[in-house]
Formats: structure tokens, sequence, C-alpha cells
């Protein structure tokens, strides 16, 4: 069995090649230069349509993709906002976080301890990144017939980030953001 | 309606979908729209697949 999924499944691969190039064309893949062997994925997109914020995204597979574990937030890919880039927005949102919240345990309690919703941290490259939760791992497939693609993944992450857009435009509240239908 | 009113309109109209768990899909560049507006454009969309968002504990 090979390292990296691409070479073990070759035909998984080539499947989410197809997918991409079919839904998402303006996007292409390419290889981290970490040593680490890992895919990404890197692309703009406009969730909210004309007027709205342009993000610069990363899909980064990790090496065992297809895979979700518990606590294991969006599977096998993750999705990074280069730009805009989550922590920085994060920051800023703190001081308004903690004056709704009162403290910051309370705010944790409700969810928002990263200072936005649905989000995670994690580490990459040198630095602590904060990564966008696109599903909870029940609803990643990974099984042998049946796989989230990063055609998938992508799709949850623009729906994320009109979540997002509209949370911090005041148009949905925190209840409905955190515990909304999505 | 103005275009304002109406870009606000579809947010809105957006909002309740995905509040209610309606279909929703994204356009090759990334939009989300309902399923209805994708229709009518005619353009490829992939649909969002079901999964509610997950939240660090």
């Amino acid at each position: 069995m090979a390292f990296y999924w691409y070479h073990d499944d070759p035909q998984l691969y080539q499947a989410e090649v197809a997918a991409m190039q079919k839904f998402f064309p303006s996007f292409t893949i390419n290889q981290l230069q970490d040593g680490s062997g890992r895919l990404y994925w890197r692309g703009k997109v406009q969730p909210t349509g004309a007027g709205g914020m342009v993000w610069d995204l990363m899909l980064i597979y990790k090496n065992d993709h297809p895979h979700a574990s518990e606590g294991e937030y969006g599977g096998s890919i993750q999705i990074l906002p280069v730009s805009p880039r989550l922590k920085d927005i994060a920051e800023k949102m703190m001081p308004l976080i903690i004056d709704t919240y009162g403290t910051y345990d309370n705010a944790v309690k409700h969810g928002f301890g990263l200072g936005l919703p649905h989000i995670y941290r994690g580490n990459f490259g040198r630095n602590e990144e904060y990564f966008i939760c696109t599903a909870d791992p029940k609803y990643f497939k990974a099984g042998q017939t049946r796989s989230t693609s990063a055609a998938s993944a992508l799709s949850w992450a623009c729906k994320w980030i009109m979540l997002c857009e509209m949370w911090l435009n005041g148009e949905i509240s925190d209840d409905v953001a955190m515990e909304g239908n999505y | 309606m103005s275009d304002n009113d109406a870009i606000a309109a579809r947010r809105r109209a957006l909002a309740e979908a995905l509040r209610t768990g309606d279909p929703v899909v994204v356009t090759p560049t990334g939009e989300v729209e309902t399923k209805e507006e994708a229709q009518g454009t005619g353009m490829t969309a992939i649909q969002v697949p079901d999964g509610k968002l997950a939240k660090e504990d």
C-alpha cells in the first residue's frame, strides 16, 4: 500500500480531478512544497455573487484521503482561506464577541471561542491557521465506493462563506449562525 | 425594485433556504444559488451535499 492516496488509488485521483474540472474549472492542483507530498487545489470563489468578497482558497488533501474520524472536522480535505485570512478576521471579531458574551468562557460555551462560527485551528507550515469546518465528520463519505470529493468539500465551504459573510453583516443572528440547519 | 433591493431580497431568500435546509447549489465561480435560480441560468452547478457544519468543541 502506497503512502500517498493518489498513488494508492489512481482512479480516485482521476475522479477528484474530473469533478473539480467539471464544477470548478478555474481551480488548479499542486503539491505542497513542504515535503509532505500533500496535494492541494487553489482558486478563487465569490459565494455571495457580484459585490461580495472574493475568497482565495486552498483545499488541502490529507495523505489518508478519503478519511473522516471523530473530531476531524471536514474529514480529509482541509479548507484554508488564504485571503481573507480567517485568523485575521477572527481576531478582529473577538472584542465584539467578548462584549456580547461577557467573558471568554461564555463565548466558548456559545461556540465562538475562536471568534467566528464553525471554524477550527490547526498547524500549517510554521503557523497556526484557522480552517473552515465544512461538515461534521459523520457527513464526510470515506467508503471504498463513494467518497466526499474536493468539489463537494468546496461546495460546503462556499455555503460556509455565505453564512459567515451574512453573520459578519448582521443579516443572521449568532444563534442561527451556530445552530441553524447549515 | 432597485438593484440594491433585489440583491437584498435575494440574500434574504438564500439565508432562508440555508436556514430551512432547502437545497442550494454552487456555480463554477463559487456563487451560492437556489436550485431554481441555477435552473434558470442553465449553468453547471454542484448541489451542496447534506451535512451540518461542524464546530470545534
